[in-house]
């Protein structure tokens, strides 16, 4: 003990203990590229817009809740409105009368905007897909991003879609390409 | 005017009491009166008498039929068939009234004037089976899109790929 003293040491491991301030102060860089820090940030702030409609909403909905809990995605913030979303779960079997509605909604999204069709009906009309009033599938009225199969998916399934989603939004570009120099010759 | 409920089973009937009061209350208006279930009365009715039999019912003394609950459509392919689901409060009853209807030309009087749930009701009715409802205040579809073609839940529908432009 009294050797540990004799170095100095006490005093060094009281200052990690309780790290001085002052030491942000100095330059404090990480190296990286402006397209990595905004899609890792986007992706993992991911805004789901709440369009449920069938019974793959009740899977998306307790998703949500603790045993699953979306949250760990940082996507639990289920917005009613398109205006705050920046992802439609498509849940569920769209009718021709809801198609046009849908549309629209998918419209008022600001980009940029990601689309997951979960599940059968939504994915292909499904069990339903000779109905007198089913869409066959809702890539024909949004373009979509992710397709999650199952009837209905479980909410790990719906888990891998979002993780592919993140994939897929860690791969977009915010700076775009720079010009090719024009060669000397 | 607040229209006030009168308690639950105020009247105090059994249920074939009930059905022998509205056969003798409807005389030839309502045939085949019967119980078929321990709360369920069943009877047919001319549809030429549906509207005058439906204002009696709803102001019916002591077991008034207060509540329409639903509006069904049949598909028997000789006929269609057009059934009210009422319930009384009083009498803590339900009457099935079962009006048959031809399957060309479809019509039949509106009772959303009597109860105004039915307004919905044949509506669906309309859409599904085309039973077109006189003196609707807004006989539209109600679950298919305006510009559908056909009423799907007919026996003998045909689902078209020109109805479904966007499938």
């Amino acid at each position: 003990m009294g050797l540990t003293d004799d170095l100095g040491l006490a005093a060094l491991t009281e200052k990690l203990r309780y790290p001085n301030i002052n030491q942000f102060e100095k330059p404090n860089v990480v190296t990286t590229t402006v397209d990595f820090v905004f899609s890792w940030a986007r992706s993992r702030s991911v805004f789901p817009f709440t369009y449920g409609l069938a019974c793959c909403a009740i899977e998306m909905l307790s998703s949500g809740f603790a045993r699953f809990d979306v949250a760990r995605y940082g996507m639990e913030v289920f917005r009613p409105t398109p205006r705050q979303c920046d992802l439609m779960i498509v849940a569920g079997t769209v009718n021709e009368k809801m198609a046009p509605v849908l549309k629209r909604l998918y419209d008022q999204m600001a980009e940029p905007k990601w689309v997951i069709s979960m599940g059968a009906c939504a994915t292909s009309g499904g069990p339903f897909y000779d109905g007198y009033n089913v869409v066959n599938g809702v890539d024909k009225i949004v373009p979509v991003d992710v397709y999650i199969p199952g009837c209905p998916p479980r909410p790990e399934a719906l888990f891998q879609g979002l993780l592919e989603l993140q994939k897929k939004i860690q791969k977009m570009r915010i700076v775009p390409p720079r010009p090719k120099p024009p060669d000397d010759d | 005017m607040p229209h006030v409920l009168p308690k639950i089973g105020s009247a105090d009937l059994t249920i074939d009491e009930v059905a022998a009061r509205l056969a003798s209350e409807f005389g030839g208006d309502l045939v085949d009166v019967r119980v078929q279930e321990p709360d369920t009365v069943v009877a047919r009715l001319d549809r030429a008498d549906l509207k005058q039999v439906a204002r009696r019912l709803r102001e019916l003394p002591e077991i008034a039929y207060e509540m329409l609950n639903f509006v069904a459509a049949v598909d028997w392919l000789t006929h269609l068939e057009s059934v009210y689901h009422l319930y009384s409060f009083a009498g803590n009853t339900y009457l099935e009234l079962h009006v048959e209807v031809p399957r060309v030309e479809p019509e039949l009087e509106t009772v959303s004037d009597v109860w105004p749930s039915a307004e919905w009701h044949e509506r669906e009715a309309w859409d599904m089976m085309g039973i077109r409802f006189h003196g609707h205040p807004d006989l539209r579809r109600i679950l298919l899109k305006d510009d559908f073609v056909g009423h799907p839940l007919r026996k003998d529908y045909v689902d078209l790929v020109e109805n479904h432009p966007n499938a």
